[in-house]
């Protein structure tokens, strides 16, 4: 990696960033999703689940899966207007860094969403969130929004063209990032042992390399005409 | 050695077909215009010729280098303008033709050069959202050119534009004469003023290709494009079922 492949990183990141902070697209809809979700599952289930703990860390991943889904489908389809993609394609650089610079700014999409989530489970369902726990779970989040815009990215970019895009893009998504969902849960309990939580990052870290390379090395096939 | 070479090149889309079996060189400095109606295979040649598109068969290069390998370095010849603009409406269009400065190893204070080329200097600050479609095609053409390139390529660069926008295109488009230019057009007004070449595609098919020199005005290009469409073998196209506008 080059100086220049790594400044295309920054650039197209960058530029993700400020349009968004002008559009407010993504955020919007994917805040407004995910406190529909805690909201609903806190009014249908809050008296009823007796370990409030569980439901809690249920409604979080599912408000950040699919709060994360809506937010990327509309982080990606500002590509796709005037086919602003094309431009980017048009640089001279390995195409992989438009790749990695789009996987930087989801994941920071997906990281606020998560942390808005769980704001909202704190408030909502009154997950019980510890102050020495707070930095592993930041970890958590972190480690699950690079795995979950790895495949997100490449997903929506693959469907940009698709009419179906918005409601195709959960229903393919999901299936892949179930080991996110699996981690993501098992790593926000309060008891969990230390080998557990060991194991559980292990697996989250090797999905997210896997996820990351997979999408690196494919990103050329997956814009080619 | 010619700069752009296309050697039998297809793109087939499943059971459509592109352009098929195309050959053609482009010297240094000469500007073919690619006549054609609707779905002759125009825009398919300029995304095959930008990169944007691989064929299915066939050679491209620029230069001796292969625009179809991958290579990265090759891009950096090449400015392309296609219907759609490529830009972000939530950018400015300076902050746009910064962005793709930056990717090419620009300096950006060139961006402010171009604005001014395109005569939209005092309009640079504001969001691309808020310009017409020909104020965002002149920024586009600034895009195009902001890396200098050697191989502009232009995919109907006149469509929807207002008077102001047509006159500046027109006037950025002819003085550009040091560069290799390939222009895709149904406005064969336009395109005749332009061309030191003449490519006719027909069916994805290149039918025709002469010098600009040896037809004297719009009516003898019309002429020798409905020619050419009609004498492929087993067609039978009525003249004025070409598409073309004179």
């Amino acid at each position: 990696m080059n100086r220049r492949y790594l400044r295309a990183v920054y650039e197209v990141a960058r530029k993700d960033l400020v349009v968004e902070s002008r559009s407010k697209q993504t955020i919007n809809a994917a805040f407004v999703f995910s406190l529909l979700i805690i909201v609903v599952f806190s009014f249908v289930f809050g008296e009823q689940v007796g370990q409030r703990e569980v439901l809690a860390r249920g409604a979080l991943w599912l408000a950040v899966v699919f709060g994360g889904a809506v937010g990327m489908s509309h982080a990606v389809a500002q590509e796709g207007r005037n086919e602003a993609l094309d431009g980017l394609l048009l640089a001279p650089v390995d195409r992989s860094a438009i790749y990695l610079g789009k996987v930087v700014s989801s994941t920071l999409f997906i990281a606020g969403i998560a942390l808005l989530s769980l704001a909202f489970v704190v408030v909502f369902l009154d997950y019980a969130l510890e102050l020495e726990s707070l930095w592993p779970i930041l970890g958590v989040i972190l480690l699950a929004a690079v795995g979950f815009s790895a495949v997100g990215v490449l997903l929506s970019i693959l469907m940009l063209h698709s009419q179906l895009q918005e409601s195709l893009l959960p229903v393919l998504l999901v299936p892949l990032v179930v080991p996110i969902i699996l981690a993501g849960t098992a790593l926000t309990q309060p008891d969990l042992s230390d080998g557990m939580t060991a194991a559980w990052f292990r697996i989250l870290l090797t999905y997210d390399a896997l996820v990351l390379v997979a999408g690196w090395m494919t990103f050329e096939y997956v814009v080619e005409e | 050695m010619s700069l752009v070479s296309v050697d039998g090149v297809s793109k087939h889309f499943g059971t459509h077909v592109g352009v098929n079996d195309i050959s053609f060189d482009l010297e240094t400095g000469e500007t073919a215009v690619v006549v054609g109606a609707n779905g002759a295979g125009k825009s398919t040649l300029i995304r095959l010729l930008a990169s944007l598109s691989r064929p299915t068969s066939g050679r491209l290069e620029l230069d001796g280098t292969s625009l179809t390998d991958g290579n990265a370095a090759v891009r950096a010849r090449l400015g392309v303008v296609t219907h759609a603009t490529m830009l972000y409406d939530e950018l400015t269009a300076r902050e746009n033709l910064r962005l793709h400065a930056r990717l090419h190893g620009v300096d950006p204070k060139r961006c402010e050069q171009l604005l001014e080329t395109v005569g939209l200097a005092e309009r640079g600050g504001e969001r691309v959202a808020g310009f017409s479609h020909g104020m965002s095609k002149r920024v586009s053409l600034a895009r195009a050119l902001v890396h200098d390139p050697d191989l502009l390529l232009f995919d109907e660069p006149y469509t929807g534009l207002d008077q102001t926008s047509l006159r500046r295109i027109t006037s950025v488009l002819e003085g550009i004469d040091d560069r290799t230019v390939l222009v895709s057009t149904h406005d064969l007004a336009r395109g005749f003023e332009l061309a030191d070449r003449l490519l006719f595609l027909n069916d994805g098919r290149l039918v025709g290709d002469l010098e600009a020199r040896a037809v004297d005005d719009v009516e003898d290009v019309l002429e020798a494009y409905e020619t050419r469409c009609r004498g492929r073998p087993g067609e039978n196209q009525p003249a004025d079922r070409t598409g073309i506008h004179r």
